[in-house]
């Protein structure tokens, strides 16, 4: 135990010589900000600025959150331009790459009002006005992938999210940096193994005959005998779902585990002083302390719901589940590219990027009544 | 943190700096033999650099080529992308992208060019040639596979068969087995008498794979069964000339009756409809599996060569024509097929078209072709006293080795060549097919089964092959049909309902109720007067071209 | 089910004001689950990684018959011997490490810079310009039209394509962000008093103190570089100058793939094929996430730790 404790604190002393620089600029910072906050500073800034928020009630932390939030109001006048010209002149070449690079191959879009044959090219080939579209939207057998892919993508994203926090949670209340160190690194190495692996060992987990689950199951009694866990359509989705969490729930967990590196340590010392145990102070402070992280990357994940990819799908399916795993990117691999039809691919990508946007537009309307943090 | 930006920074430039030089010096060190490259739209080995066989070719032929495959891509992706950039390599095999290549007026018409070539213009025989043109007249690819010199030598069954364990049969002193029901009676016999596998554990008499394209072992037995040749999408019966949906006919049902009635029996793998394509080779590999319908080239190299490894040497595989009932003629081996639907092309990117041309030509001589398929003489393989050619241990352990091939031996796989025998007369065309190379490593199990049919070889298992019939195959056409027609879109639908509803009609506890339900479906969801009739026009169209019209 | 636990735990919560008492019994318990789950957690993980590494050192063909879990059956080498034997390894893993290290520190500082000038909540383009960059991770142009306009750009065929298309991607420019618009605004405010520029701002101030999301960053985006092969294929197929280690792994595995399922020489009996896919993919895996796994420790130390100069703020 004392081993650790000098372990720890030895390292945190190469942390500390480490960030001795940035230290510095800091505190003379913080000399000025100090005296700078006696004549203006009244609004708060930042999620972890107040102690009290711990303790707050919910009411109370909801109106300091829409405040917080609040879109400062800043007119687009001429002055402010003016007071603003170096933020605008370091946004200028950013935006002129956005348009260059993702914007302008979006003229590929007119593929879907065409009957595109690339050896006609874009300008070339015949119009067909929406035609495609009308083929897409009249296919029984599209709505039906665009269900499953909806159904699977809203699965993986609460599964994911769930996992991957509660993972970050728990694993930051592990004190000795040795252990730490050495479930984060295992935990996110799956990340890098390809889906056929993945699939390969789920399929030998769940196998009817040597299935380690299977054993488990019919071992406790829970079945009487084991259960071929692929012929289960109302199964798939779940499996689909888990063999995700499997695999990335480490490796999505990082991003958390940065953002509670912005935790104020006061705000563990007022919680404690109140009384707070470890659980406390995980519910009660790490959890809303990376709540703008979980928001922001829920809206992201929101408007990627229905890239649930087909990789896995693909590798887990059989003909009895066919109906509920095939997904719009399945379908298209099948009916477009198979089929050499571009136009139809790319229709209905112009469909999954409609569908993303409104619901990103949702989500974001949604957290701005909220008044959480929002993309833009 | 500033230091170690700026450092970066500075490797950054200088990187780039390298790059841009390294690409700057890309054209200098021309050598005095030509270079060609050369694209194939199927996936396969890069050679390396300094290739010994390679090496020799060009010495002779004065050309290189550098072959680049496809990567986990479909070919018409590829194809739609470089006929889009109009960035071509000098040859192409463009495999399912040939259509796009053609139409994009990307490929040079051979036949414009042949004249000086007679290696390539006697390559083929004028009708041979004639299927091969495209519509305005022309020939832009010329087929590589299927030309046979003499006759066909090959000892392997490559295509589909109903495979059984020697053991199997040895048990029941090779009895003959020709009808479903004997298959399945000596099956269900054998595991009776023995139930456990030399590991312990349970023998699985009979699987299927299911596994999305590959469910055609699920699917295709009734057109075999029928004692129709591998035609692949429908029977065409040779009297009338008439095209015949196989999955709805009587010996379909009976089919998948008597699946359904072994399937209750417990003889069949229950996760069959389940299984991955891995899963189905592992199953194989272990020699638990004592029969299976499947394509040879699809369980063979792989799961065949496990059993051996493995020592099981009563449990490898030999064909069995199996038929619907007795008196119809199976036809499992078929003679190699003239595939005219693609092949070797010479883009519009070429600068040198009668360098490529001459090369092609060169390709076809003896000397050459021995080098492509055998390899370097006294390296690769040696020649007795009559002339024959033989490999020692060595050299056959090498010729499988694939960082060896990939120094030394060099196919040109997709240019065009002579199979069956060399022109000389004496040899085959390629190791795998000489009978002393395959005598030798033949089991001795393997040998006594074969002899107690009669049987020297694999091939010899099954009814000789039929000279094919002039619209034979017709995969080649129903492979190349895409939505944009309504029999294609009903071919493309077939393939979903069946890939559902199959695997419930072998499960099902009710059979006539599930098979009801599964014609109900089958004929609502798939407009199959549409499929058979586009069919029916390519048998006609196929049958006047041979004729000449 | 990590945080099914949780829910039971939360009658702590009626506060107890002894806080001198160092074992809080509520807080054993509140470990011992935790130890549980994560130990759980840490085995479930292992086992993947154990069971490639097995099958990357066991013979191709006996892998084939399944049932290897944690130790191989048959050991060999001919797995990794076929990997290292790849062609132009050498050229392929140089290519990598320059696109992964270029890419992680010129993306990582040109993203960084315009998430400070987004986190500035007057700035009057501050919604118009987030809006601008959401939308492209929601919109995709296809392939054929996006590679026509790289070749009008000159960056077929060159190294830069590996380097110039993905510059600024919104994903970590969103995190970035929040990160960034997480920290107090007085920082920045008070030294703009003292007449500071945002670039200065951004450069002294912002960067240090947001190392542990900067590490986070650098690791996606270096990941990401690292196991990119798709642009290699579309973009620089033919150019051996410009390969990558992942397109030409991706290549030998399909070659191999090629190789056992259409044959080539047969009648060969005890002298079976010698790699198969999955065991060559076995140890391609192995190979390629090795220098990641290797780099990871060395940017884990900036976010597996709360930060220390945390007491600095206000």
């Amino acid at each position: 135990m004392t081993d650790n404790h000098k372990q720890n604190l030895s390292d945190q002393d190469e942390r500390l010589a480490e960030e001795n620089a940035a230290k510095k600029t800091l505190a003379s910072i913080k000399r000025r900000e100090l005296a700078y906050s006696k004549s203006s500073q009244k609004t708060s800034s930042g999620p972890n600025s107040d102690k009290s928020t711990a303790l707050m009630s919910r009411k109370d932390k909801r109106k300091l959150r829409s405040e917080r939030n609040a879109e400062p109001k800043v007119e687009l006048s001429r002055r402010t331009m003016l007071r603003q010209r170096e933020l605008i002149l370091i946004t200028i070449p950013f935006v002129l790459y956005g348009i260059l690079f993702y914007y302008i191959p979006l003229g590929g879009w007119v593929m879907a009002f065409q009957k595109y044959k690339p050896q006609d090219g874009l300008l070339g080939s015949q119009w067909v006005g929406l035609d495609v579209f009308k083929h897409l939207f009249s296919e029984a057998s599209f709505r039906l992938v665009f269900r499953n892919t909806l159904a699977m993508g809203i699965i993986n994203l609460i599964l994911s999210f769930v996992f991957a926090i509660g993972f970050a949670l728990l694993l930051n209340e592990v004190r000795l940096r040795a252990p730490k160190r050495f479930v984060q690194t295992v935990s996110y190495l799956p990340h890098f193994l390809s889906w056929i692996i993945v699939v390969g060992i789920v399929r030998d987990m769940l196998s009817v005959e040597h299935g380690i689950i299977n054993q488990i199951l019919v071992g406790i009694g829970i079945f009487d005998k084991p259960l071929n866990f692929f012929s289960k359509p109302n199964l798939f989705w779940w499996i689909v779902g888990f063999s995700n969490v499997w695999k990335e729930t480490g490796w999505n967990s990082i991003i958390y585990l940065a953002a509670i590196t912005a935790i104020n340590p006061e705000m563990y010392e007022a919680a404690a002083l109140d009384g707070a145990g470890r659980f406390g102070k995980m519910w009660h402070v790490t959890l809303p302390g990376i709540k703008p992280t979980i928001f922001i990357l829920l809206l992201i994940n929101v408007g990627n719901v229905l890239n649930v990819g087909f990789e896995v799908q693909y590798l887990l399916t059989n003909g009895i589940v066919k109906s509920v795993s095939e997904t719009i990117d399945i379908w298209v691999l099948y009916w477009g590219i198979g089929q050499g039809d571009f136009s139809l691919g790319t229709a209905a990508g112009i469909f999954k990027s409609i569908v993303s946007i409104i619901l990103i537009y949702l989500a974001n309307a949604t957290a701005k009544a909220a008044g959480e943090e929002r993309l833009f | 943190m500033k230091k170690t930006f700026t450092r970066l920074m500075a490797l950054l430039i200088a990187t780039t700096m390298i790059c841009g030089l390294m690409a700057a010096c890309d054209g200098i060190g021309q050598k005095k033999v030509k270079t060609f490259d050369m694209f194939i739209a199927m996936p396969g080995t890069e050679l390396n650099d300094g290739n010994k066989a390679q090496e020799e070719i060009a010495k002779i032929t004065g050309v290189k080529v550098k072959e680049t495959w496809l990567v986990s891509q479909s070919a018409e992706e590829a194809i739609g992308v470089m006929t889009a950039s109009k960035d071509f390599p000098d040859f192409i095999e463009a495999s399912d992208g040939y259509q796009i290549m053609v139409d994009a007026g990307a490929l040079i018409a051979i036949d414009e060019y042949w004249d000086k070539y007679p290696n390539i213009k006697n390559y083929l025989s004028e009708e041979e040639w004639n299927m091969c043109r495209k519509a305005d007249g022309h020939i832009y690819a010329i087929p590589q596979f299927g030309i046979v010199n003499e006759r066909d030598v090959s000892p392997i069954h490559g295509d589909e068969a109903w495979w059984i364990q020697t053991r199997v049969l040895k048990w029941a002193g090779y009895p003959k087995v020709e009808t479903i029901d004997e298959f399945f009676k000596l099956i269900e016999d054998y595991t009776a008498a023995n139930p456990k596998h030399s590991d312990g554990t349970n023998v699985i008499p009979y699987t299927i794979l299911c596994d999305d394209w590959r469910y055609f072992c699920l699917e295709n037995p009734p057109l075999f069964l029928s004692g129709s040749p591998n035609d692949g999408s429908v029977i065409v019966d040779p009297e009338t000339r008439k095209v015949v949906d196989y999955n709805t006919t009587p010996i379909a049902k009976m089919y998948f009756n008597k699946l359904n009635e072994v399937f209750k029996k417990g003889l069949i793998d229950p996760e069959f409809f389940s299984q991955s394509y891995d899963e189905y080779i592992a199953k194989i590999s272990t020699g638990r599996v004592l029969g299976f319908v499947d394509q040879f080239w699809n369980w063979g190299y792989t799961a065949q060569d496990a059993i051996k490894a493995a020592g099981l040497t009563d449990c490898t595989y030999v064909p069995l024509g199996i038929v619907a009932e007795t008196g119809i003629e199976e036809q499992y081996h078929n003679a190699p097929v003239l595939d005219v639907s693609g092949g070797l092309s010479i883009t519009t990117g070429c600068k040198d078209i009668p360098g490529a041309m001459k090369f092609i030509s060169d390709l076809l001589t003896q000397e050459v072709l021995t080098l492509r398929f055998w390899g370097v003489k006294d390296v690769d393989y040696k020649v007795d006293e009559n002339g024959m050619f033989y490999r020692t241990p060595e050299m056959r352990a090498s010729a499988i080795d694939a960082n060896y091939k990939a120094d030394n031996l060099c196919p040109y796989a997709y240019f065009p060549q002579y199979q069956g025998m060399n022109l000389d007369g004496k040899n085959a065309w390629r190791p795998d097919n000489q009978p002393s190379e395959f005598f030798e490593d033949l089991l001795p199990e393997v040998k006594e089964c074969l002899a107690a049919y009669g049987a020297e070889t694999y091939v010899e298992m099954l009814n000789p092959s039929k000279p094919n019939q002039p619209w034979f195959p017709m995969w080649s056409f129903s492979n190349d049909l895409t939505t944009a027609t309504p029999g294609g879109l009903a071919w493309a639908t077939m393939s979903e309902v069946k890939h559902e509803y199959l695997p419930r009609v072998v499960m099902a506890d009710d059979f006539d109720a599930e098979w009801t339900e599964y014609l109900k479906i089958y004929y609502e969801r798939c407009d199959i007067d549409a499929f058979l009739a586009e069919m029916q026009a390519e048998v006609d169209r196929r049958i006047a071209v041979a004729e000449g019209k | 089910m990590q945080n099914i636990e949780l829910q039971p735990k939360t009658e702590i919560m009626p506060m107890k004001k002894n806080r001198f008492k160092k074992a809080n019994p509520a807080d054993v318990i509140f470990v011992l689950i935790n130890t549980l789950i994560l130990s759980f957690t840490v085995a479930i993980t292992l086992y993947p990684i154990l069971n490639t590494l097995a099958v990357s050192f066991n013979d191709g063909l006996d892998a084939l018959r399944g049932g290897i879990y944690l130790w191989p059956r048959v050991i060999s080498f001919k797995n990794y011997e076929t990997v290292f034997n790849t062609k132009n390894l050498v050229i392929g893993a140089r290519n990598s490490v320059l696109r992964t290290a270029i890419s992680a520190v010129l993306h990582l500082s040109v993203t960084a810079l315009l998430s400070y000038v987004l986190s500035i909540k007057e700035f009057v383009f501050r919604k118009p310009v987030s809006l601008f960059f959401v939308l492209t991770m929601y919109v995709n142009a296809g392939l054929i039209p996006t590679f026509l306009l790289f070749r009008e750009l000159q960056l077929t065929n060159s190294f830069m394509v590996y380097i110039v298309p993905g510059i600024v991607s919104a994903f970590n420019l969103l995190v970035l962000r929040t990160y960034m618009s997480s920290l107090p605004d007085s920082l920045r405010e008070s030294a703009q008093i003292d007449g500071a520029n945002h670039l200065t701002i951004f450069w002294k101030i912002y960067v240090p103190i947001c190392k542990p999301v900067f590490a986070t960053i650098a690791l996606f985006i270096a990941v990401y570089h690292w196991s990119a092969w798709f642009d290699n294929m579309i973009y620089n197929p033919r150019n051996t100058n410009l390969t990558t280690l992942q397109y030409e792994l991706m290549k030998l595995l399909s070659s191999v793939t090629s190789q056992t399922s259409s044959g080539g020489a047969y009648g060969r009996g005890s002298q079976p094929v010698a790699v198969t896919p999955n065991s060559i993919r076995a140890a391609a895996t192995i190979v390629t996430s090795m220098p990641i796994v290797i780099l990871y420790p060395f940017l884990q130390r900036y976010f597996i730790t709360g930060l220390t100069i945390g007491g600095v703020k206000e």
